[in-house]
C-alpha cells in the first residue's frame, strides 16, 4: 500500500490539469482511499501517468542486428554495472535489453510498443522482450508485404485475407498490425521500390499500395483490434513524398489509422537540394480528419543508427553516407536495413527533418492525436525524449537552436513562425494518455481508480530537459522502481496480446501455401502461448 | 566499411538465381542445403528449380560439391582475400590486368565471366564456410566477402551468409548480443560487458592462461583447441556440463551430466540465418537441463558473500 | 627530478587492469592515495600497493620495474608526462593516449597506442598485434602521434589509422596498414602478406621488398622530396631512412584498387 500526498497532478484521461490531490495505490492499482501504508510526500512535485511509447524498436532481429553492427558505440556509452539483483547492460544507440528497461523507466516510461515484428522471428522478439525489465510491452506484426495475403487480395478473396491477418496476429502473439511501405518491401527484394500508390506492385496486376492500405485498414477495423492499422507510408524520407502521404491518408478515410513517424513523410521539393518541410499542409489535412492518430518520429541532431523494414530507404542512406550497411531480407514477409547515421545541424536535409518533426507536434492541434516519438533509434534514441519536451515547451529555446541552422533553411521550414508552447497538461497527453488511448490500453496512461498504478513524479524545474530526464520517483504498478536516478527495483513487465477470431480452417488453408514458400515446418511457425512470459490477453473491440 | 547484407534461407529458396559457395563443401557437410534451400527447390519466381539457378563453387580443391555446380573456380590456397579484393576492384571497373590475376590461380576471363554473371543475376547469394573464415586472414576473409556482397547491391540484389557449424552457435551469438551488445569475446570482470576478440575470446584467454577457472557448457574445447589451451584447462578447476563425457570432461574437476537440448530439454535453437526454431523434447531424461544446473549454481552463489562490494550503478566512461 | 617509482612485488595470477597507472592520475595524488588506487585483479577490486611497491608522489613522471605481461591499460588516455617501463608490459599500453611519452625497455602486448591521438610510444623490444589500430567496429584508428617499435610487430599494424606515424624496426606480420586512411607506416624489416590491404590513403614505406596485393598497381620509381623531411624527423628518433639517389630509389605502388583507394606503398631498392 502506497499513498502519494500533496502532488500536483496532470491526468489528461480524467481531465485533471494541475490539481493537488492524493493518490492511493493497493495491489498495483489506484484505489479511492485507505488508511495506513507507506506515504510519499509529493508536496510541490508534479505527477504524470507513466509514459507510453507508441512506436519504438527495442527487441527482435533488426535491433539485434543493429547491436552487432555498432560495437564502437557500445564502448563509448554508459554502462550499467551488475549487482546481485540486477543485470548489467549498455545504453547508447541500440541499448541492450536490460539497459533498455532501465533507461525507459529512468525517464518515467512504463509501457512500450515494439513496432515491427516479422512473424518468422516473432519467437525471437518475445524472448528479447522477456529480458526487458520494468516496462510493460506489446508488439505489432508486419503484414503489408506478406505475399500470401497479397495473393489473396489480388484474387479478390477479401474474407480469406482477413482470416489470414487474424491468424498471423495470433501466431506472432502480437497486439496489432504494422504495415510498412505496402508493396514496397516485396518489390525491394528485386532491387526496386513501390512509389506510386495507384501503380500495381511488382509481380501483381491489380494490387496497388493504395489498395493494400485500404484493405488492411478495413480488415483491422472489422477484426476489432484495439490498436488500428499502424502505417509506415511508402516513400519514407524522400523529397516530395507529401503527395504520397496525403494520397495514402485519402485511402484511409472511413477507417481508424495510426500514421507512424509522420516527420519522415512530410517533405516537399523535388530532390535533396530543394527538399523542404510540408508539415503545414500535412497538419491541415490531418487536423480535419479525426480518424487518424500519429507519432512525430522527431529527429534530434547527433549520432544514431537507423533501422527500418524499409530496405530501399536504407540502401539510399548507405549510398549517401558511405558508412556501414546491414540488410536482412526475411522470406515472404519483410526486410530490414541498418545504417549508422549522424544528423548534423549544418546539413540542410537534416535541419529540415529536425524542424519538420517539431512543426508537426506544434501544428497538429489535438494533443490526443499526435504523440512523442523519435521512431527510436531512427530519428534519435528514446532516452533523448526530454530534449524534445524542452523544445516543445520553450519557444525561446527553439529559437536558440534555430540560430545554429544554415540560413538557407528559413524558407524551407515554418518553425520560426510558430510560437505555441506546450503546457504540462499537453505534454502528459502526448507522452502518456494519448498513446495509451491510441493503443487501446485502457489501464495505462490514466491515474483513475482501478487503473494500473504507473506514474512518474518530477521535481518542478525550470530546466525542462533536466526535469523530464531525472524524475524524483518512477512507480510501476505501485512499486518504486526509480528514486532520484537510482534503480530500486526491476520487476518484470507484462506483455499485451490480442486474439482476433479467425476461421479454424485457416491452418489447413495456410499449410500448403506456407510449405511452398517458407523453409520452416508449419508447426514451428506460430509462437506458443507458453513461450510468452507474463501474457496479458486484451479483448477485441467493436468499431462502427 | 561495408557491413552485412543477408537474408533468411527462405529468400534463397524463393528467389536466389545465382548461388556461390565459397570455401565450403555443402555436398558433404550440409547435405540437405541443396535440396532444402539452394538448388532443387522450385518457386513462383524460379518455376524450373535447378534449371533457373546457377551455382558457383569457389574452393582450393575439387570436392564433391564441384560436381553439383555449374562453374568451379579453383582458387590457389591462401589467395581468397586477394581474389575477393580483385573482384571488388573489377565490379567497379578498375583496370585489372592478366598479370594481377595470375597469383590467384584463375584467369582474367574466368573472373570477367564471374563478374558479369554476378551483375546479371537477379538475386545473388554467397555462402561461405570454414575454408574461408578459418584460414589465414580469418575474420578479414569473411569481411571481404560481406563487403563484396554489400557493394554488389549497387548493381543487383546480393546477400552473404556464413555456413555455421553444428550446435546452437548462432543462438549463443544472438542472445549474447541482446543481453550484452556483443556476440562473443566478452569480459564481465568490470561488472559490465566489454568486447575484444583476441583479448577476451575463449581460446586466447586459455592460451595466455588469463583465467583461474573454466566453466564449459555444450562445447568440447579439450578436443578442438590448441594444446596450450587444453593444458591450461587441465591446470585450473574446470567444470563441464554436457550430456556426454567429453574430452574436456576427462581433464575437468567436475562433470555434470545434463539432458540433451532438443531431445529431452526444451528451448529455442537459432538457425544459421538467425531464425528461431522451437525445440520440443521427445524423450524424458533423468538428468537436469543445462538451464536448471546453471540456475541452481547461481542460487548457491547468491548464498555466498557479495564479492563485488560497493560499485556505482552506472558508469559514464567505460574502460 | 621528482619521480614515482613502481616495482612489481607480487605477480598477478590473472590479468591486472591498471588504467590508474597514468601521469594524469598520479600528478595530484599523495603517496597514500597512489597506494590506494583501485586496480582490478580479474574481477576483484584491489589496491595498487598490493601488487607494487610505490615510491614517490605527485609527479607525472612514472618509472615501473618488473614483468608486467599480465598488466594491461598502463598509460591509458594519458595526456602528459612520462612512463618508463623496465620489463615486458601487457595489452593496451598507451591506448587512447593524447600526449606525453611512454618508453618500454622490453616487449609490449597487443593494441599498443590503440586509437591514440598524440604523444610518443617507444618499444625497444617487440610489439604484439594491432599497433596503433582501431578497436573493433571503430572507423578510425590512430589519429596522431608516433609509435616506434625497434623489434617485430604482429598483424594489423596501423589498422584504419588516419594520421601519425608508426615505425617498425623489425618485421611486421600480415595486414600492416589495413584500411589505412592516412598517416605513415615505415617498415624497416618488411612485412608478411597483405600489406596495405584496402587502404584508402596514406603512405607505407618498406625498406625490404614486399609481396604486394594484386590490387596495387606500380606507378614509377622516384625519390620523393617529402622523404627528405621524413628522414630528418626519423633521424631524431634514431631511425635511418635512406633517400639519396646515390643509395637507391623507391618503387611506388598505388592502391588498394579494390576500395578503390589512393594510398601509396614505397619500396626501397638499393643501388647496386
Ligand atoms: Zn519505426
Amino acid at each position: 500500500m502506497l499513498r502519494i500526498t500533496g502532488g500536483t497532478i496532470y491526468d489528461p484521461a480524467n481531465g485533471i490539469n494541475g490539481e493537488v490531490r492524493d493518490l492511493y495505490v493497493e495491489d498495483g492499482k489506484f484505489v479511492s482511499s485507505f488508511t495506513g501504508g507507506r506515504t510519499i510526500d509529493a508536496t510541490g512535485l508534479v505527477i504524470f501517468p507513466g509514459g507510453v511509447d507508441v512506436h519504438t524498436h527495442v527487441a527482435g532481429g533488426s535491433i539485434n542486428f543493429a547491436r552487432a553492427m555498432t560495437p564502437e558505440d557500445h564502448r563509448r556509452t554508459q554502462a550499467f554495472i551488475r549487482s546481485q539483483t540486477r543485470r548489467s547492460g549498455l545504453g547508447g544507440m541500440a541499448p541492450t535489453t536490460f539497459a533498455t528497461g532501465y533507461l525507459y523507466a529512468g525517464m518515467g516510461f512504463t509501457t512500450v510498443n515494439e513496432a515491427a515484428v516479422p512473424v518468422l522471428s516473432a519467437r525471437h522478439t518475445h524472448e528479447e522482450m522477456a529480458d526487458i525489465p520494468i516496462v510493460d510491452k506489446s508488439c505489432l506484426v508486419l503484414m503489408a508485404n506478406n505475399e500470401i495475403m497479397l495473393d489473396l487480395l489480388e484474387a479478390g478473396e477479401y474474407e480469406r485475407a482477413k482470416h489470414i491477418v487474424a491468424w498471423h496476429v495470433w501466431a506472432a502473439k502480437a497486439y496489432g498490425v504494422k504495415a510498412v511501405n505496402p508493396g514496397g518491401v516485396a518489390a525491394w527484394k528485386w532491387g526496386k521500390d513501390a512509389n506510386q500508390l495507384s501503380e500495381p506492385v511488382e509481380g501483381y496486376k491489380n494490387t496497388t499500395p493504395g489498395s493494400i492500405v485500404t484493405s488492411l485498414a478495413k480488415i483491422i477495423d472489422e477484426l476489432g483490434l484495439p490498436h488500428p492499422i499502424h502505417l509506415h507510408c511508402n516513400n519514407l524520407g524522400a523529397p516530395g513524398n507529401i503527395t504520397t502521404t496525403l494520397e495514402t491518408m485519402k485511402h484511409l478515410e472511413g477507417h481508424r489509422a495510426h500514421m507512424a513517424h509522420l516527420q519522415y513523410h512530410a517533405y516537399g521539393g523535388d530532390d535533396w537540394d530543394t527538399m523542404k518541410s510540408e508539415s503545414a499542409q500535412l497538419a491541415e489535412y490531418f487536423n480535419a480528419h479525426p480518424n487518424m492518430t500519429t507519432d512525430a518520429g522527431a529527429v534530434l541532431f547527433g549520432d544514431t543508427v537507423t533501422i527500418t523494414a524499409d530496405g530501399p530507404w536504407q540502401h539510399l542512406l548507405y549510398k549517401l553516407t558511405g558508412r556501414k550497411w546491414g540488410n536482412l531480407d526475411v522470406e515472404n514477409e519483410t526486410g530490414c536495413g541498418i545504417v549508422p547515421y549522424s544528423y548534423r545541424p549544418s546539413n540542410l536535409v537534416n535541419a529540415v527533418q529536425w524542424a519538420t518533426g517539431l512543426e508537426l507536434l506544434l501544428l497538429i492541434d489535438d494533443p490526443w492525436r499526435v504523440f512523442l516519438s523519435t521512431d527510436h533509434p531512427n530519428g534519435a534514441c528514446f532516452w533523448r525524449y526530454p530534449e524534445i519536451v524542452q523544445l516543445l515547451m520553450c519557444a525561446d529555446f527553439r529559437k536558440e537552436c534555430m540560430a545554429g541552422l544554415p540560413p538557407e533553411i528559413m524558407n524551407r521550414i515554418t518553425l520560426p513562425e510558430i510560437n505555441r508552447e506546450y503546457t504540462l497538461y499537453e505534454i502528459a497527453t502526448i507522452m502518456s494518455a494519448g498513446p495509451a488511448r491510441a493503443l487501446g490500453l485502457q489501464q495505462k496512461g490514466n491515474l483513475g481508480i482501478g487503473k494500473d498504478a504507473d506514474m512518474v513524479i518530477y521535481h518542478s524545474d525550470k530546466d525542462i530537459a533536466r526535469m523530464f530526464g531525472h524524475p524524483r520517483y518512477v512507480i510501476k504498478r505501485g512499486e518504486i522502481v526509480i528514486e532520484e536516478g537510482d534503480i530500486r527495483e526491476t520487476p518484470d513487465g507484462s506483455e499485451y496480446l490480442v486474439k482476433p477470431s479467425f476461421d479454424p480452417g485457416t491452418d489447413e488453408f495456410l499449410r500448403p501455401l506456407f510449405e511452398d514458400r517458407y523453409c520452416m515446418s508449419f508447426e514451428n511457425y506460430p509462437v506458443e502461448m507458453e513461450r510468452i512470459e507474463r501474457p496479458d490477453l486484451q479483448q477485441c473491440i467493436t468499431t462502427e | 566499411m561495408g557491413g552485412k547484407v543477408t537474408c533468411t534461407l527462405g529468400e534463397v529458396k524463393n528467389r536466389a538465381d545465382f548461388i556461390v559457395y565459397w570455401g565450403g563443401n555443402p555436398a558433404e557437410c550440409h547435405p540437405r542445403h541443396f535440396t532444402k534451400y539452394t538448388l532443387m527447390q522450385k518457386s513462383p519466381f524460379l518455376p524450373r528449380g535447378r534449371k533457373d539457378r546457377t551455382m558457383v563453387l569457389v574452393d582450393i580443391r575439387e570436392t564433391k560439391s564441384a560436381k553439383a555446380s555449374n562453374i568451379f573456380l579453383q582458387v590457389r590456397p591462401g589467395k581468397d582475400f586477394e581474389l575477393i579484393t580483385l573482384l571488388r576492384a573489377m565490379i567497379k571497373d578498375q583496370p585489372i590486368s592478366e598479370a594481377q590475376v595470375a597469383e590467384t590461380g584463375l584467369t582474367i576471363e574466368q573472373l570477367q565471366d564471374f563478374v558479369s554473371r554476378m551483375k546479371a543475376a537477379k538475386y545473388g547469394v554467397f555462402f561461405f564456410g570454414m575454408g574461408l573464415s578459418m584460414t589465414r586472414g580469418k575474420h578479414m576473409n569473411s569481411a571481404a566477402l560481406l563487403t563484396l556482397a554489400a557493394e554488389m547491391n549497387a548493381f543487383t540484389k546480393f546477400v552473404a551468409m556464413p555456413m555455421r557449424g553444428h550446435g546452437n552457435v548462432t543462438g549463443a551469438d544472438v542472445i549474447m548480443r541482446w543481453q550484452t551488445g556483443y556476440p562473443f569475446g566478452i569480459s564481465f570482470n568490470r561488472g559490465y560487458p566489454r568486447y575484444n576478440p583476441g583479448e577476451f575470446s575463449t581460446v586466447d584467454v586459455l592460451v595466455r592462461g588469463d583465467t583461474d577457472c573454466a566453466f564449459i557448457i555444450g562445447a568440447d574445447p579439450g578436443a578442438t583447441m590448441p594444446q596450450p589451451a587444453i593444458d591450461h584447462l587441465a591446470k585450473v578447476p574446470t567444470i563441464v556440463l554436457d550430456p556426454h563425457v567429453t574430452h574436456t570432461s576427462k581433464l575437468a574437476r567436475v562433470h555434470i551430466t545434463t539432458a540433451p537440448a532438443g531431445i529431452s530439454a526444451p528451448g529455442t535453437a537459432y538457425r544459421m540465418d538467425e531464425i528461431p526454431l522451437p525445440l520440443r523434447p521427445a524423450l524424458k531424461s533423468p538428468y537436469p537441463s543445462d538451464e536448471e544446473v546453471v540456475r541452481r549454481i547461481k542460487e548457491a552463489l547468491l548464498e555466498k558473500p557479495d564479492w563485488m562490494g560497493e560499485r556505482p550503478q552506472m558508469l559514464q566512461n567505460q574502460i | 627530478m621528482n619521480k614515482i617509482k613502481l616495482t612489481l612485488k607480487k605477480n598477478p595470477t590473472v590479468v591486472l587492469e591498471t588504467e590508474v597507472i597514468s601521469p594524469d592520475y598520479f600528478l595530484e595524488r599523495t603517496h597514500e592515495e597512489i597506494c590506494a588506487s583501485v586496480v582490478y585483479h580479474g574481477k576483484r577490486e584491489k589496491r595498487l600497493d598490493e601488487f607494487f611497491d610505490v615510491d614517490g608522489e605527485r609527479s607525472d613522471c612514472i618509472e615501473i620495474h618488473g614483468d608486467l605481461q599480465r598488466v594491461r591499460h598502463v598509460g591509458r588516455a594519458m595526456t602528459r608526462g612520462e612512463v618508463t617501463i623496465h620489463g615486458d608490459v601487457g595489452m593496451h599500453l598507451g591506448a587512447l593516449m593524447n600526449g606525453g611519452v611512454i618508453e618500454v625497455h622490453g616487449n609490449a602486448g597487443d593494441w599498443v597506442g590503440g586509437e591514440m591521438k598524440r604523444g610518443k610510444i617507444h618499444i625497444h623490444g617487440d610489439a604484439g598485434q594491432q599497433v596503433g589500430a582501431a578497436y573493433r567496429g571503430s572507423i578510425i584508428g590512430m589519429t596522431g602521434g608516433t609509435i616506434l617499435v625497434d623489434g617485430n610487430a604482429g598483424i594489423e599494424v596501423g589498422m584504419r589509422m588516419r594520421r601519425g606515424m608508426i615505425v617498425i624496426g623489425g618485421a611486421a606480420r600480415d595486414f600492416a596498414g589495413l584500411q589505412m586512411k592516412g598517416g605513415t607506416i615505415v617498415l624497416c624489416g618488411g612485412a608478411e602478406i597483405r600489406t596495405g590491404a584496402w587502404m584508402q590513403r596514406g603512405t607505407i614505406i618498406s625498406l625490404k621488398n614486399l609481396a604486394l596485393m594484386p590490387t596495387f598497381a606500380e606507378s614509377g620509381v622516384y625519390n620523393p622530396t617529402f622523404l627528405n623531411v621524413y628522414s630528418r624527423h626519423l633521424k631524431t628518433l634514431g631511425v635511418q631512412l635512406p633517400f639519396a639517389e646515390v643509395d637507391g630509389r623507391y618503387r611506388r605502388y598505388s592502391g588498394d584498387q579494390g576500395v578503390p583507394g589512393k594510398g601509396e606503398i614505397l619500396i626501397w631498392e638499393p643501388a647496386v
